[in-house]
């Protein structure tokens, strides 16, 4: 069944965070403000590689109404972070790697003194060689970036003998493929408030994915420890993994501390475009071949990531990447080699989708292009291929058995859009504009949620009982649209019968949540499933057992609902409506016990029992099919239908679920169609959103079509897995091969050039596709 | 009100505008950008900033009626003028039609270009209560969101069409 509200029913709810959203009223943590409080700014590099010589700050600091102006000199801590590796500094002192690198802060009482202050900050560079290219960043006796020379990271993966078994194949296909850099486009740019407290703690309201990661890495910065300072990190106006590293945090934290006043940071766009992570451009060469039946005997893949001047997350996109190049099929030969190269270009970083987008648009390319070759139907290829429930995963790791691939492969197969494409092509397009082409495409994914092997990832939570009688249910996890508390809500009504009255969501503050790991990767909702799964039976316990000891009930006759503890309906009217009186409301019960009453609950997001770093153990699988037209005068391509079959486990939240896949399914559109960031010598071409273009209400013309598929084996243990990231990775090379199926080029470079796809001759274009179909 | 500007603000320059049926007067240059006048000056922050540049309607407001992108006007072209932001739509407790449409069919994620994309379906509807798909693309295409891919949008559009008639 597809996913809409009239079939979702009660489950479609009004979100709880929406009345404030929809009137304007919910103060962002952009919106904040102080009395008495400063503008913090932020010098930055006007280069993408120089030695620093000299930094004078003297008639900066005499600017009237500047408080604070600060350099490296100024950073009582360590003066570099990083969520994996610090290697960025807060403040450059010898040399500046890229556009957006950190000189100096200011703050002062008005915009006007704090820009002024700005201008005269004097900085002596000596611009170097600038490396705008991966190949640059290798090449011999190319400058070292860092210490540690200009590779991030390198990594591999084997398995069988390609090489041997390419000579057995019928067809090898041989494609490099190309990704731009894309840009997150949150629509609140990074910012905040910094406010020094009276007792001498420091409070950030910033939005972050991890807010105890950012606490962790400001204590290290501010030379404190993690107890003087207090992160509240929600509500969030979009991140898409774009602030899950720090971005203002440190600048506002030091100028605030340094003022002894709160100081308010709010990047303009093009601030943002300049200093912001970005998903890495990535090359990747592939040889696949195959024998005469279809089945892919052998893989080989290059892979070169451009990962800008830091690390952040730059290794473990690349790691996610080497894994999903493999994909959900059975390869016996397979060799992958992977670099993520620093450069003088703007950061990359983690990105919705982290690695898996580019990966899977070109893998998904190769399956096409052998199907093409050898005349087999590309879907039927796919099931040739399609990996079994009890199979390992893309590296050999043991993984969470479920029936996914199958599920989504069968599903798309069955979709009308799919019939469309198998039965030729319908009346009413055939009496289009004869240059205007229409096609349908397909791909087929399987995704890792979690961190993967070897990195930290815990979760967990609390439920408390509080004073007033409201449930709370406290995590560590960030509202960043996605609906995280309102899938929460549903979840404790769901589990226990409570009403939403009755339940208080607490998060995003590191003072009174507990740490339950990043709000990334796809973890959020399954990490909330599993802890409230925990901490049903003891929650449930100690409410009746304290409801018990003052009703005079035994415990095992009284159950939850809403608004309170009801007595067990008698065993011979249960068949009649009698659904208990209600003996107790949960605020009685707060107030008359002595005993608190609270679950907690703390555990480790699942992983494989293999060692290879970064491997994963949940996977989500999709199966998209997308319709486009083409016009062959101007190039142009627009996205008609699309299909999303998801195996993910029960739906947790209906809208939530929806909106997930809709909107990944919208960037990974602007990811094929018209959206990169633009860089010439290590600088922005596109500064803002007159020239980055992310598509608007007309491109998305067309139905979108979620099918979920909700069956887990018999016992699995893991619940709902992750669907924040699913919708974003299959649509590109969906839409490549629907437009290959509509003119017969072959795409290899997103976003896709107009130019390539205009007036294809006639005669050529039909002898290809005889061929090939 | 937290007001950052003043002391740069001659004093003769004084800016007369409604806000949300309220008459205001601010010390504003006649060049401050009205995005600053509501945010920072009358400390509305439901309208709000993202590219400064008219792209991406999230400062949207009503400016006797017609929708304006805040960070192109300048005050001195709003002098006199009767401005409705979102916080001003609703009648007390009572939602705006369009504001129950959003909410009931769960047209946002982040929120964050919402209030500006229900200004603009306002004004849509106040001029053309059932707008053709095309008029609705027209009308909504200044307005970026990039969290829903506009599924959830163009179903609360929808609704709030229904809910008019
Ligand atoms: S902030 Fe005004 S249009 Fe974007
Ligand atoms: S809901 Fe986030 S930008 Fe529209």
């Amino acid at each position: 069944m597809l996913l809409d509200r009239q079939g979702s029913g009660r489950r479609w709810r009004i979100r709880p965070d929406g009345p404030g959203k929809v009137t304007g009223g919910l103060a962002y943590l952009t919106d904040m403000a102080a009395p008495g409080m400063l503008i913090g700014l932020v010098l930055r590099s006007p280069h993408p590689h120089a030695l620093i010589l000299d930094i004078r700050t003297e008639n900066a600091k005499r600017v009237p109404g500047v408080r604070a102006v600060l350099t490296h000199e100024d950073v009582p801590g360590l003066n570099a972070f990083g969520i994996a590796r610090q290697d960025q500094p807060v403040f450059c002192f010898d040399r500046v790697r890229y556009v957006g690198d950190a000189v100096a802060a200011v703050a002062a009482d008005t915009l006007e003194a704090a820009e002024r202050a700005l201008s005269l900050i004097e900085v002596d560079y000596a611009e170097q060689p600038v490396l705008d290219s991966p190949e640059k960043a290798l090449a011999e006796g190319a400058p070292l970036l860092h210490p540690c020379g200009n590779e991030l990271h390198r990594t591999d993966y084997r398995l069988g003998d390609p090489e041997q078994w390419f000579k057995a194949c019928t067809v090898i296909v041989e494609e490099t493929y190309v990704t731009p850099r894309q840009m997150h486009t949150y629509m609140e740019t990074e910012g905040g408030l910094f406010v020094p407290e009276p007792d001498g703690r420091l409070t950030v309201y910033s939005p972050t994915q991890h807010g105890f990661m950012d606490r962790l890495q400001l204590s290290r910065v501010l030379g404190r420890p993690q107890s003087d300072i207090r992160v509240v990190s929600s509500p969030i106006g979009g991140s898409f993994g774009g602030k899950d590293e720090l971005n203002v945090q440190p600048y506002g934290a030091l100028l605030a501390l340094a003022a002894g006043k709160p100081v308010k940071i709010h990047n303009s766009r093009k601030e943002s475009v300049r200093a912001g992570l970005k998903r890495h451009p990535m090359v990747i060469s592939m040889k696949t071949g195959a024998d005469a039946e279809g089945r892919i005997l052998a893989h080989r893949v290059k892979i070169v990531a451009d990962t800008g001047p830091y690390a952040t997350l730059g290794a473990e996109v690349l790691n996610f990447a080497t894994e999903h190049v493999i994909g959900p099929y059975r390869i016996p030969n397979v060799d992958v080699d992977s670099v993520s190269v620093y450069t003088n270009n703007g950061m990359s970083g983690e990105f919705r989708g982290f690695g898996g987008n580019q990966a899977i648009f070109a893998l998904e390319g190769q399956i096409d292009r052998i199907a093409g070759r050898l005349g087999i139907d590309p879907w039927e290829l796919r099931r040739r291929n399609m990996r079994q429930p009890d199979d390992p995963g893309p590296l050999g790791q043991p993984i969470a058995p479920t029936e996914g691939a199958a599920q989504v492969w069968q599903a798309l197969a069955e979709s009308p859009l799919w019939r469309e494409r198998s039965q030729g092509v319908p009346e009413d397009d055939r009496e289009r504009e004869h240059w205007i082409k229409t096609g349908i495409g397909a791909a087929y994914i399987m995704h890792g949620a979690g961190l993967g092997v070897g990195i930290p990832d815990p979760a967990g939570g609390r439920l408390v009982l509080a004073e007033d009688g409201k449930i709370e249910a406290v995590f560590g996890y960030e509202e960043f649209g996605q609906g995280l508390i309102a899938t929460l809500e549903l979840m404790m009504m769901e589990t226990f019968g409570f009403e939403a009255e009755d339940v208080r969501i607490v998060i995003g503050d590191t003072d009174v949540v507990p740490d339950s790991g990043s709000s990334t990767a796809s973890r959020a909702t399954s990490m909330l499933w599993k802890s409230v799964q925990n901490m049903k039976g003891p929650f449930t316990e100690s409410l009746l057992s304290a409801a018990a000891d003052l009703t005079g009930n035994p415990a095992d006759q009284l159950r939850l609902g809403p608004g309170g503890v009801y007595a067990m309906p008698e065993p011979d009217a249960a068949s009649g409506n009698d659904a208990g009186s209600m003996l107790l409301s949960y605020a009685e019960l707060a107030s008359r016990t002595t005993e608190p009453i609270r679950a907690e609950t703390a555990f480790h997001f699942p992983t494989t029992s293999s060692k290879r770093i970064g491997a994963h153990f949940l996977y989500t699988y999709s199966a998209v099919a997308a319709k486009v037209e083409v016009d062959t005068l101007t190039g142009r391509v627009r996205l008609l239908d699309q299909y999303h079959a998801v195996a993910a486990g029960p739906v947790m939240n209906p809208q939530g679920y929806l909106g997930q896949i809709e909107g990944g399914s919208s960037m990974a559109l602007g990811w094929t169609l018209t959206e990169e960031a633009l860089m010439a010598g290590g600088r922005y071409l596109t500064n803002n959103l007159d020239t980055y273009l992310i598509p608007t209400v007309a491109e998305h013309a067309g139905n979108v079509a979620v099918r979920p598929i909700e069956e887990l084996p018999e016992g699995d243990a893991y619940g709902p897995r992750g669907i924040g990231e699913i919708g974003s990775v299959g649509l590109a090379p969906a839409i490549a091969a629907a437009v290959r199926d509509a003119v017969g080029v072959w795409v290899r470079k997103l976003p896709i050039d107009p130019r390539e796809l205009q007036d294809i001759p006639h005669f050529a274009r039909k002898a290809v596709l005889q061929h090939d179909r | 009100m937290i007001d950052n500007r003043t002391e740069l603000a001659p004093a003769q320059s004084r800016l007369t505008l409604r806000v949300n049926g309220a008459a205001c007067e601010i010390a504003a240059p006649p060049s401050t950008r009205l995005l600053q006048v509501i945010r920072e000056f009358i400390g509305l922050t439901g309208t709000k900033r993202s590219c400064e540049i008219g792209r991406c309607g999230a400062c949207m407001v009503l400016v006797d009626g017609e929708p304006v992108n805040a960070c192109l006007a300048m005050a001195y072209q709003v002098q006199g003028a009767e401005i409705t932001t979102i916080e001003g739509i609703a009648s007390g407790t009572e939602l705006h039609p369009v504001q129950r449409a959003f909410l009931e069919e769960g047209g946002f994620q982040c929120g964050y270009c919402t209030p500006g994309m229900v200004l603009s379906v306002k004004a849509l509807l106040d001029r053309s209560p059932d707008p053709s798909d095309e008029e609705v693309e027209e009308a909504l295409s200044g307005n970026l969101c990039r969290c829903t891919g506009y599924g959830g949008i163009r179903r609360a559009v929808r609704r709030a069409i229904e809910l008019g008639r």
